[in-house]
């Protein structure tokens, strides 16, 4: 395929073989497809000369593993097949590939599923023991479906056994160690951590014109950090229309992601947990451990959604329909003054245009605990429970991506080996610190001193600011050692309730249904599921994944 | 109408019976046609269809069959509000979209039925969005749609509007993925109506003309009583197919805000593939079968006229 | 030119009205582009400038070929077109095959029971169930398969795929050829039967390239059927059967979506299938018609 050039073309018109008409269509048509094929062949080059490395080689996770020999190589000959979501947490396990092929003689292959389709195929692969699949990466709110249905090895005996890669239990911090373990065995490996902390934009709160303006408006001192709800929603209210944005656009005091079918039941988990959890209601929050009777309409709970209905009025409109990316991306280009979602958020902001992201709030964003209330309603008591100090309750929303070892697996030592292998202290260390893997910091070298046995310099070498880095590693640190968490379910069927929340939440926050009526009908829900699978059933199971009695 | 048979009636006596070993001849014939097609289809779907019954009195728990439970799945069925609505709903988004694509489609059919250069590379055109995979439409409808400086909202504000809450707001949800099963399947009807217009016979509608009459009139007597056959066709297909609309709900909405674009298909789906209850999910897909089929064969006796009088004349 | 203006100027509303199907015809091409620009300039931006009042490459921003450079260098979506290839076409030949013996044999013989219109509609209520509850049963069919070491079937193989698109897809060429093979005129194949040509024959010499448009057009929509369908498509391929559409789907992560993902694979999964329908389109206008062979 030739071009003729321009040159070419209008000697052809001064010959006469072209008419004019001709000739201005030619000459434009390589006017536009000139750039065009110049912009794919500079495309082509460039992939010619320098092929996409997945890891700059400069964050990479140094090697663990010493490469085998002939009868050392343990696991020669076998394959393992290993089923992640396409995400980016994906990375390290392409990253390992050659380190443990090499290391044990064995073969990984690596299956990839849209996030929505890897528990689904999954369980059909498990449910009818077909054991295509050796090893997965799992939430963890899969892992009561999981076990219930008998299809996962525990990993307790390998965990000691000194043929596999050490990591240590005891480094994962311990909100996040419960989700690893079921009915008093471990089942997941060490690898992601999630919880929602809370965001926001430290310029704004330190800036004394916006100190003194909100001081007038709300009668006290605007307060850095916000710890409570209440406040939350007073600096929202300010902060709302304020032309802090890029270019002095009108902000948004806060920003969530509340679409349907995106996770937003966890924003409401989050939000709620101090309404409901507290010192003397440690763990009921879901269900009555007696019977099974749906919790989510007691007082508590309908406080906490009339206040985030309240709070969702003072952020944009189109969050209704936004999942992770639109909300974190609206936080990122400086137009939300506070939000609160998970680690990623953290590690995007430090990933400005100049290293390709989008974040214009590097060295801006602030991270904290999730606020808290200074009074929740004790279901065990019936009462409201005012407290002295900001009521505060840790997190683990969200998946904790980690991965399992299938019952069915065919080469269950040589999977576990792989997963042991991404937990060890130094290749887990590099995952959390470079952040765009999205393995979020959860284990006690992740974090820097007094609180673990980390260190900052890791975080500024992958290009953290370094007051970014502290906050967000304490924040985080705060969040999984708080001694009072929200009660992760994970009982066969969680989904189901979870999405029935989530969708009757959204029905109140787009004023389809009052706030009241929106949790009453998914209780009714929740009832109709409960039912469905069995009463007794599910009953045991809530027991078993909390440990009661 | 009486154009449209007369050649068909003369070819009655194609494989008329003679004899009575003519007769059985035939009847062997007719079957090897006809039952590969019939033999392939009862082998692939007689398994699943049995499979699918049988999966529909069972309840499900962690993917695994875990008891009987009679007709349980089905009554639930009547009691299941969510289902009701979206039922309702879906009958309303079938209805909304087909009867738009089919107009559109027609009227642009009619419009562009002429001999124009613009017109075959139109045609040409049109034939992309049906393979524009449903998946990735959503995902495009959440950009176009995109409501704060999105393209839509942004032209819409470019002509001194306001932007739309495409994405957030219920109703316009429901507006947005319809519009986009209208963008991608009003070319179908288009395609397929301009082809049907172009076969007619040219000397008919001329004569009329010549006679004086009106554009309407001839559009009314005589266009549409020949595309009708071709147009019930089209509206079978189309209110089959829109009624099993789930791969732009997947990618666009997940059926929010709320329920708002939470459709049958989509319902189905979330409940064999998200939640696991394979049980439920069979009884929902059978009441779509009944249901649908109701429609169809309520379709079908009106095109049985139009459409089977040749076979039915022998 | 000349005989068009005369023609303008004797009836000048003609003017307005051609000027009236100009104008509609650039919206109607517009409208339909659109989307399709719009996948693809969102293909070349990069990440901060995927939202935003940003159409005009070069000029509003600076496109990037970074994502199409990723793009063709993944295996898995070269493997993944090469899938979606095979199943589409191959289940396009067979449900072709199947249902062109079909469609001839409701157009041209009489059943009583079943009758002519209960055989269509059962053809076509094969298009009714909603795949998604046949997908375990067709997953256990498949694992059988594997058991029993049929070869090229079974879980994660394209050949599964193409078997069952084929059968989903079937009603399609067997409503819309029994339509076309009812438009011939009997005359024709009443001649052939008197100069003692044998039913088969009448079908394959004479009726069959009567409709060759209808074949083809009915091949273009099983192809882009077959070619967009996703949800069997999730459930039997594992890995190496792993078709466009399932890549597709997995550009929506828990980080949201990926929009220049979405755009390159969209447009790169259009490519191979409109080209295709581009070539036989002269086809699939006339066989479109169900009419275009009339007398």
């Amino acid at each position: 395929m030739s071009q003729p050039t321009i040159h070419e073309l209008y000697r052809a018109l001064v010959s006469g073989q072209l008419s004019r008409r001709q000739f201005i269509a030619k000459a434009a048509a390589i006017g536009i497809t000139a750039p065009a094929l110049g912009f794919f062949l500079k495309a082509a080059e460039a992939r010619a000369q320098d092929e996409p490395t997945p890891v700059p080689a400069d964050v990479a996770a140094p090697a663990v593993a010493t490469p085998c020999e002939g009868d050392g190589c343990l696991f020669a000959g076998q394959t393992v097949t290993f089923l992640t979501p396409n995400e980016t947490i994906q990375v390290p396990i392409f990253e390992v590939r050659d380190e443990f092929e090499a290391a044990t003689g064995a073969k990984l292959d690596i299956v990839l599923a849209a996030m929505n389709d890897t528990l689904p195929n999954l369980l059909q692969d498990v449910a009818n023991g077909t054991g295509a699949y050796d090893a997965s990466i799992i939430g963890a709110w899969w892992l009561g479906e999981l076990v219930e249905g008998d299809y996962l090895i525990a990993i307790d005996d390998w965990l000691a056994d000194d043929r596999f890669p050490q990591w240590s239990l005891d480094s994962v911090l311990p909100a996040i160690r419960n989700l690893m373990q079921y009915d008093g065995k471990t089942y997941e490996i060490a690898y992601d951590s999630d919880g929602q902390a809370f965001y926001y934009r430290r310029d704004l709160f330190t800036d004394p014109d916006h100190q003194t303006a909100f001081k007038a408006e709300a009668g006290y001192d605007l307060p850095d950090p916000p710890t409570t709800w209440d406040q939350v929603i007073d600096i929202a209210k300010y902060f709302n229309g304020k032309p802090f944005g890029p270019d002095g656009e009108a902000g948004s005091g806060i920003t969530m992601h509340l679409a349907v079918g995106q996770q937003a039941m966890f924003h409401f988990m989050t939000f709620s947990a101090p309404f409901v959890i507290g010192p003397d209601n440690p763990q009921l929050y879901w269900f009555s451990p007696d019977d099974m009777t749906p919790l989510i309409t007691s007082p508590g709970h309908v406080q906490a959604i009339n206040y985030l209905v309240e709070l969702s009025k003072l952020g944009p409109e189109a969050m209704m329909a936004w999942g992770l990316t639109e909300s974190w991306d609206y936080f990122l280009s400086g137009k939300a003054a506070m939000t609160f979602t998970w680690g990623d958020l953290g590690a995007l902001a430090q990933e400005t245009p100049e290293r390709g992201g989008k974040s214009l709030v590097k060295g801006m964003t602030k991270t904290v605990q999730c606020p808290g209330t200074m009074s929740y309603y004790n279901i065990v008591a019936g009462a409201d429970a005012p407290t002295d100090a900001p009521n505060i309750v840790g997190n683990t929303t969200g998946g904790s991506w980690a991965p399992v070892i299938s019952k069915f697996a065919k080469s269950p030592e040589a999977a576990y080996y792989v997963c042991a292998l991404m937990a060890t202290e130094p290749k887990a260390k590099a995952y959390a610190a470079r952040g765009f893997d999205g393995v979020d910091p959860g284990r006690t070298f992740d974090f820097p001193p007094p609180d673990g046995t980390g260190n900052i310099e890791d975080y500024v070498k992958a290009g953290w600011d370094e007051q970014d880095a502290k906050d967000y590693t304490n924040a985080y640190f705060q969040t999984f050692s708080n001694p009072l968490q929200f009660p992760y379910l994970r009982i066969p069927g969680t989904f189901e309730y979870w999405l029935a929340l989530d969708t009757h939440l959204s029905e109140a926050m787009t004023g389809q249904s009052s706030p009241e009526d929106a949790l009453n009908a998914a209780a009714s829900e929740f009832e109709d599921i409960t039912e469905r699978f069995g009463r007794d059933l599910q009953l045991d199971s809530y027991k078993r994944s909390f440990g009661f009695e | 109408m009486s154009e449209t048979t007369a050649p068909d009636s003369i070819g009655s006596t194609l494989g008329a019976p003679n004899t009575a070993r003519a007769s059985r001849k035939r009847d062997r014939t007719r079957w090897y046609f006809i039952g590969p097609a019939i033999i392939w289809i009862l082998l692939f779907t007689l398994f699943p269809l049995l499979y699918a019954i049988r999966t529909s009195f069972y309840a499900f728990r962690s993917g695994k069959m875990l008891r009987w439970v009679g007709f349980d799945n089905y009554r639930n069925l009547w009691e299941d509000e969510a289902l009701r609505s979206d039922l309702q709903r879906t009958i309303v988004y079938v209805t909304v979209v087909v009867v738009v694509e089919m107009v559109l489609g027609f009227l642009l059919a009619l419009l562009f039925n002429r001999q124009m250069r613009g017109v075959s590379s139109l045609r040409t055109i049109m034939v992309l969005p049906l393979f524009a995979s449903p998946i990735a439409l959503g995902y495009l409808g959440k950009t176009i749609f995109y409501e704060i400086d999105g393209p839509v909202n942004r032209a819409i504000e470019a002509l001194g509007g306001n932007g739309i809450p495409w994405l957030s707001d219920p109703t316009w949800a429901f507006v947005a993925i319809m519009i986009v099963d209208i963008w991608q399947w009003t070319p179908f009807v288009f395609l397929v109506s301009l082809a049907g217009l172009q076969a007619l016979p040219q000397d008919i509608t001329e004569a009329a003309e010549v006679d004086g009459a009106s554009a309407l009139q001839r559009l009314f007597s005589i266009t549409l009583p020949l595309m009708a056959p071709i147009l019930w066709l089209i509206l079978l297909l189309r209110t089959i197919d829109a009624f099993k609309v789930v791969d732009i709900v997947i990618s666009m909405t997940l059926g929010g805000p709320g329920r708002a674009t939470e459709l049958y298909g989509f319902y189905v789906f979330r409940t064999a593939r998200r939640f696991f209850n394979y049980g439920s999910a069979a009884a929902q897909g059978y009441l779509l079968l009944v249901i649908v089929m109701i429609l169809v064969s309520l379709l079908w006796g009106r095109i049985r006229n139009l459409y089977e009088h040749d076979v039915e004349a022998r | 030119m000349d005989a068009y203006l005369e023609r303008i100027r004797r009836h000048p509303t003609r003017l307005l009205g051609d000027l009236f199907v100009i104008f509609m015809l650039i919206v109607v091409i517009a409208w339909t582009l659109f989307p399709l620009y719009w996948a693809f300039i969102n293909s070349i931006k990069f990440p901060y400038d995927v939202y935003g009042t940003k159409w005009i490459p070069w000029l509003q921003f600076e496109p990037t070929a970074k994502y199409w450079r990723q793009l063709l260098g993944e295996r898995e979506i070269r493997s993944a077109i090469k899938n979606s290839l095979i199943i589409s076409i191959g289940a396009a030949t067979l449900a072709i095959a199947l249902g062109t013996l079909a469609a001839y044999g409701l157009a041209r013989f009489r059943f009583d029971r079943p009758s002519n219109g209960e055989l269509t509609t059962w053809f076509l209520s094969q298009r009714v169930l909603p795949p998604v509850i046949f997908v375990t049963p067709f997953y256990l069919l498949a694992r059988q398969l594997d058991t029993w070491n049929v070869p090229y079937l079974g879980l994660d193989s394209v050949w599964t795929l193409v078997l069952l698109n084929a059968t989903f897809n079937l009603p399609f060429p067997v409503i819309i050829l029994t339509q076309m093979f009812r438009e011939i005129p009997r005359e024709i194949e009443e001649a052939a039967q008197v100069d003692g040509a044998s039913r088969l024959q009448i079908f394959l010499r004479i009726a069959l390239p009567l409709v060759a448009p209808g074949l083809v057009v009915s091949f273009v929509i099983v192809m882009a059927f077959s070619w967009n369908e996703y949800i069997l498509a999730v459930t039997i391929a594992v890995k190496n059967a792993i078709p466009v559409p399932v890549i597709i789907a997995g550009a929506e992560s828990t980080r949201g979506i990926d929009y220049q993902a979405v755009g390159t694979r969209t447009v790169l999964a259009l490519l191979p299938p409109a080209i295709i329908a581009l070539i036989a389109s002269r086809y699939i206008i006339r066989g479109l018609s169900l009419g275009a062979v009339k007398g």
